[in-house]
């Protein structure tokens, strides 16, 4: 029967360990005459068959132990029975070859690595019992050897229980630790954490072992707005220190306020303008960020390096944050207009290019919240007109700001916001101490009256003649862009002009040559092929490059389906050839 | 059945053609004469093609030049010499490049340009 059973064996599989084992425990079984063991033998057997068919090594391996082991611990009867069989095969050699060759898998307890060779009685006896455990009644069979550890519910190993234990007395003791197996020790923590309460950090633990998967907890947005308050406060004190001499306009401005302040909340600046550096850190994160920029740049004493981001950032800021308005709105009108008006003197004042920059990085910033294209507007032109004004002559530079500021001012929106821009304006004046002189001032306080007739002026001047070559010019200006665009290099503007010509040239050459190939075809109206023998010509298609080819490329989709014929659904091509 | 419309993805087309502004310029220049739907976009994709030659021309001038910044003179040279390579006008082009092409071209193309060929050697004579 056993060698049916072997034989059965070997036609199934290759002669392997399993299959060895399985012929010896056949035969031990056979030769053992147990009669307490008899249905374990028939469970076994029941149990063999079961996996012999799908020739899993670790139950196969276990039931080859437990037969082994009972054939072990029927004694000298089994170890004679077996050994009978020695002439075939050689059962005890096979296994003992078995237990020492055979990997420790899943079910194998460290204990039987640690002991391989001397002992296999002992060892089988172990390995039973923990691979018994394991396998069978884990919970309850794994309570003994687990004393040191908590009841897991895994089946770990001997080894990984002690570490396990070893693990939690080191975080017992809160000592860190150096696992080898991160996994089972994070498992095991987990576990261990729900049953005990005893460990001490459990998140802390894993964050060791898993350094990537650590989250800081973010404490910067506190720090930037402190830190920012605090240069603020020491710009503030820096620019303030220098000019006593602008509180003598201050007289003149309250007046200003007062006819032409419509703000519900303008009140003296003076006392606004530590409010509005408070102000400014409520702002939005990146407004905050900006600013901050604004001020660093103060402190740092940078160059014109900037003058480039600004466009790009108020442009950014203010398609952002145009809608933040009903926040801020309360504390900021006074201080945007204030920071719009400082802003606007500046320039006027001194060449320092870095500071006109901040200050119309502040302003427009804060000129986002207002959320007012007017301010907006009038913020953009004062800029343009702080980065053009980089003059020491204040007076010289008056007039031309102050007609500058009429032109921004006739440009605002509202004569309001543009009163208050301009009340701002002065009222900047004196906290950042330029010396704003009074005709300014008196230019400034007359723009408001006058925002509606100015108004007007600079729109006609750009929109009033509609030239022929306008249409032309705009639709040019595509591959104008394009052009910069695949140049990928700052263009000089002279340079633009010149690749527009070069494209007016070009249509002209395209329209002759397509007359002449159409002509040639026959026809009165330019088809496709005529434009693909164009490009023909001109060597952009070649036998090796068509004509789709370069469709696909460079066209989008939507016209690459008009012009490249492609089946559909129906038996029909669109579009049709 | 995709005849009359075809449906598109997106409403939205990136970089799209002005083929208002292309149709209007080619009315003005030839007002005797028509454009097709079609060939709207191939004249677009014509003028793509050309801007971006010229463009790298002009970027090569530039960078040999050793400019961070692209001059006027670097794009007339550059234009120069993308005029030259895309054969415009008919009457500019030798009759020798024709011959250079003759040999690659297919089948048809070799028919056009054949014919090509003589509708040049007829406006040279009519220039002479």
């Amino acid at each position: 029967m056993a060698e049916a059973m072997a034989e059965r064996y070997n036609r199934d599989s290759e002669p392997t360990t399993r299959t060895l084992l399985r012929r010896v425990l056949d035969t031990a079984d056979t030769h053992t005459p147990r009669r307490r063991r008899s249905a374990r033998i028939g469970a076994q057997k029941a149990l063999l068959e079961t996996p012999s068919s799908r020739r899993l090594s670790t139950p196969t391996k276990m039931n080859v132990r437990r037969g082994s082991h009972r054939a072990r611990s029927i004694g000298r009867l089994a170890h004679v029975h077996t050994s009978g069989n020695l002439e075939e095969q050689t059962p005890r050699t096979l296994l003992k070859n078995i237990i020492l060759t055979a990997p420790e898998s899943s079910i194998m307890t460290p204990k039987s690595v640690v002991k391989p060779v001397p002992t296999p009685q002992v060892v089988r006896s172990s390995r039973q019992e923990s691979s018994r455990g394991s396998l069978e009644l884990q919970l309850p069979e794994l309570e003994p050897p687990t004393t040191l550890a908590l009841g897991l519910l895994a089946p770990g190993r001997r080894k990984q229980r002690l570490r396990l234990s070893v693990f939690q007395q080191e975080m017992d003791q809160g000592l860190p630790l150096s696992q080898a197996e991160p996994r089972g020790n994070a498992s095991a923590s987990s576990l261990t954490s729900s049953l005990s309460l005893t460990f001490a950090s459990p998140l802390q633990t894993q964050s060791v072992q898993r350094p990537g998967l650590a989250r800081r907890p973010p404490t910067r947005r506190a720090v930037d707005v402190g830190a920012f308050l605090q240069d603020l406060r020491d710009t503030s004190l820096a620019l303030a220190s220098p000019g006593d001499s602008l509180r003598t306009p201050v007289a003149t401005l309250p007046t200003d306020t007062v006819l032409e302040d419509t703000q519900p909340f303008s009140q003296p600046l003076v006392g606004h303008s530590p409010s509005v550096y408070h102000s400014l850190p409520f702002l939005s994160h990146t407004e905050a960020e900006n600013s901050e920029r604004a001020v660093s740049r103060r402190t740092q004493s940078s160059g014109s390096r900037l003058q480039n981001h600004n466009p790009g950032k108020p442009a950014q800021l203010l398609a952002g944050k145009a809608k933040k308005i009903d926040v801020l709105a309360v504390s900021l009108p006074n201080n945007s207009s204030a920071i719009s008006g400082e802003d606007g003197v500046e320039p006027l004042q001194d060449g320092v290019g870095e500071e006109a920059e901040e200050r119309m990085e502040e302003s427009l910033s804060v000129s986002e919240v207002m959320g007012s294209t007017g301010t907006q507007g009038s913020v953009r032109t004062e800029k343009s007109k702080g980065h053009g004004e980089m003059t020491e002559a204040l007076e010289a530079k008056e007039p031309e700001g102050s007609s500058e500021d009429e032109d921004i001012s006739g440009r605002t929106a509202s004569p309001e916001l543009a009163s208050s821009t301009t009340e701002f304006l002065q009222a900047r004046r004196p906290q950042f101490l330029e010396p704003a002189p009074p005709p300014s001032t008196t230019v400034l306080s007359s723009e408001p009256l006058e925002p509606l007739p100015t108004r007007h002026h600079p729109r006609a001047r750009t929109h009033g003649p509609r030239p022929r070559q306008d249409p032309h010019k705009t639709g040019l200006s595509h591959y104008v862009k394009l052009f910069s665009f695949y140049a990928k290099m700052p263009m000089e503007k002279k340079a633009l002009e010149m690749v527009e010509k070069c494209l007016d040239k070009y249509f002209q050459h395209l329209c002759d040559d397509l007359e002449v190939f159409s002509a040639h075809a026959g026809r009165k109206t330019v088809r496709p092929e005529d434009l693909e023998l164009l490009m023909r010509r001109q060597g952009l298609v070649n036998d090796q490059v068509s004509l789709h080819v370069l469709v696909e490329r460079h066209l989008p989709l939507e016209y690459r389906q008009l012009l490249i014929p492609c089946a559909f659904s129906g038996n029909s091509v669109f579009p049709a050839q | 059945m995709a005849f009359s419309t075809t449906v598109f993805q997106r409403k939205y087309i990136k970089r799209k053609a002005p083929r208002g502004f292309l149709k209007r310029v080619f009315k003005r220049q030839k007002p005797h004469l028509r454009l097709e739907t079609s060939s709207d976009l191939l004249v677009h994709l014509n003028c793509l093609l050309f801007v971006h030659r010229l463009a790298e021309e002009s970027r090569m001038n530039a960078f040999e030049n050793k400019y961070g910044i692209i001059k006027k003179e670097h794009v007339q040279a550059a234009a120069k010499i993308t005029k030259l390579s895309t054969n415009f006008k008919l009457g500019t082009t030798n009759l020798g490049t024709f011959g250079l092409h003759l040999k690659k071209l297919t089948f048809r193309s070799y028919y056009k340009t054949r014919f090509c060929e003589l509708l040049v050697s007829h406006f040279l004579r009519e220039v002479d």
